[in-house]
């Protein structure tokens, strides 16, 4: 069953902890990052993310997730290491082409920062089920209906995407040219987008009458089939993540005030 | 006490002239097995959704009349409170997976999520359903990697669940295959044995007249009968209104074999009967 999550299923301390503390880990880093501009603190925190995804055993799958951004991160160390405004001492020429120490430094904190911020997402995304997740936050308030949005997204769009292929065979088999030339493709697609949108629509209405027949709209306060999991670990993590966001703040404060 | 009561029930979809439910009353009793028959366009599945409220809650139109379940009035009440009265099934078994649960055993606890029910409870209630329908042993897959007759079992099993004492089903086997039909209609017959109140729609002549404490026969809104289904299949005015008979009433009404003026809609039935035919002749 195609699914679009990107969950690992391995037996690790990581994937049991609760998925609200891994959402609460991104804020955390991001946060630690904003308030401590350092590049020794975003090195520090990345360390951190690597070795918790070296820990849950998933490192392997956070290298494609990186590697995505590849283009954009190298754009930017060239720009920066170009024409940042404060480049004033030259670190090393190609050819004519000089690139500054400043700007260098500058956009290794920027990389430094978007990797750790991939690779705290990726914590969260490769070691927690989308179901899970939006389960437990529903249980913290998140409203059912958005909840249900949220995680039936996931299966339905693959399903749809099958249902779209099977259409778009139908219309093949009656000699619609669906490949080749780009303008093959543009008059393919209105012969196809018809069945495809009335389809969704259908389903989608079906689907909703057989929720409502299931008390999808019921005003009882919703129970849950599967227990929670929260552990002492668990509660730890929520004060280490205040008291990591605390310490910093008053580290900056302090660095005004000298 | 009338389970289902059904008063001059009238409707017409929005922005449309005609009644899709035209003055329809009838009066269903707890535990019966009741086909609806008619050609497509008759009104079956829309009277359905009026039995369960999604008309006039869900779809807007002019509406009349009442159906009341256990006295109370759906078009008055909330969906989810007669949802624990009166379940669905409806034709698509791809469209009555919610979606958004991962495996079989969570998709029907869905419903009971909803309603509120303690874990415990919940369990119990997965367990049996899904052991009535036969498919407790797929209990850990996707729901979609289930077989068109095994999501349908568990569309059922999501409902039954629920515990109604009403369970619709609209052609629930018009996407299946022999064998998937087959499993479905086993399934239904348990609910029944149960002493659960059925309403099918359904095309399969054979299995209504088979099924069936009584038949409602539909056409372009109106209820033309509603009977046993000896008297239904025995009419000799059904191809007018698109209901070809079972094989077997057909083949004895080519030799008028009957019995008290009513043909045999069952194959144990018109094999006895025919057997008797030839003692005779």
């Amino acid at each position: 069953m195609k699914s679009l999550s990107l969950y690992q299923e391995r037996d690790s301390i990581i994937h049991e902890i609760e998925p609200i503390n891994k959402l609460l880990y991104i804020l955390t880093t991001i946060l630690i990052m904003i308030i401590v501009p350092s590049i020794k603190c975003a090195v520090l925190c990345m360390i951190i993310s690597l070795m918790l995804l070296l820990k849950a055993n998933v490192i392997k799958k956070v290298l494609p997730i990186i590697n995505f951004s590849f283009i954009i991160l190298i754009s930017i160390i060239i720009i920066q290491g170009l024409f940042n405004i404060n480049n004033k001492t030259v670190l090393f020429n190609i050819g004519k082409i000089k690139f500054y120490k400043e700007g260098m430094m500058y956009s290794a904190l920027i990389v430094i920062r978007v990797i750790n911020i991939l690779c705290a997402f990726a914590l969260l995304v490769l070691t927690t089920k989308p179901s899970d997740l939006i389960e437990d936050l529903v249980r913290r308030g998140l409203s059912p209906k958005i909840g249900y949005v949220l995680s039936s997204v996931l299966q339905i769009i693959p399903q749809m995407t099958s249902t779209m292929g099977t259409i778009m065979d139908a219309q093949r088999s009656r000699g619609l040219e669906t490949e080749g030339k780009l303008i093959n493709r543009i008059k393919a697609f209105f012969p196809l987008i018809g069945p495809v949108v009335m389809n969704s629509l259908i389903a989608t209405r079906e689907r909703a009458m057989a929720l409502e027949i299931r008390a999808f709209s019921s005003k009882n306060k919703k129970t849950f089939l599967n227990e929670t999991k929260s552990t002492k670990l668990d509660s730890s993590l929520k004060y280490i993540f205040i008291a990591a966001v605390i310490l910093s703040i008053i580290w900056r404060a302090a660095i005004w005030t000298k | 006490m009338d389970k289902i009561v059904v008063e001059n029930l009238k409707y017409k979809y929005p922005l449309t002239d005609k009644l899709v439910l035209n003055d329809i009353s009838f009066k269903i009793e707890k535990g019966q097995f009741i086909g609806i028959i008619g050609q497509n366009g008759a009104g079956k599945s829309t009277l359905c959704q009026a039995i369960t409220g999604l008309v006039p809650l869900f779809f807007k139109g002019a509406y009349g009349g009442r159906v009341l379940v256990d006295g109370i009035e759906v078009a008055k009440s909330n969906i989810s409170d007669i949802s624990l009265k009166v379940g669905m099934v409806f034709q698509n078994p791809f469209t009555q997976v919610t979606g958004s649960k991962l495996t079989v055993y969570e998709e029907v606890a869905f419903g009971l999520e909803n309603i509120g029910l303690n874990r415990e409870e919940m369990k119990n209630r997965i367990d049996e359903a899904l052991n009535l329908l036969g498919i407790y042993r797929f209990k850990d897959r996707n729901p979609f990697d289930l077989s068109g007759g095994q999501m349908q079992r568990l569309a059922i099993a999501g409902i039954i669940a629920m515990q109604p004492d009403v369970i619709i089903l609209d052609e629930p086997t018009s996407q299946l295959d022999p064998q998937g039909s087959e499993e479905v209609f086993k399934a239904v017959w348990d609910l029944k044995k149960r002493g659960i109140t059925i309403i099918m729609v359904e095309h399969k002549m054979e299995k209504i007249a088979e099924y069936s404490d009584k038949v409602l026969l539909m056409h372009d809104g109106k209820v033309i009968d509603f009977d046993t289904p000896e008297k239904i299949f025995s009419r000799d005015d059904l191809m007018q209104y698109g209901v070809i008979e079972p094989a077997y009433t057909r083949i004895c009404k080519a030799f008028d074999i009957k019995d008290s003026g009513l043909y045999p809609v069952t194959l144990d039935r018109a094999c006895e009967m025919v057997v008797k035919y030839n003692e005779h002749n």
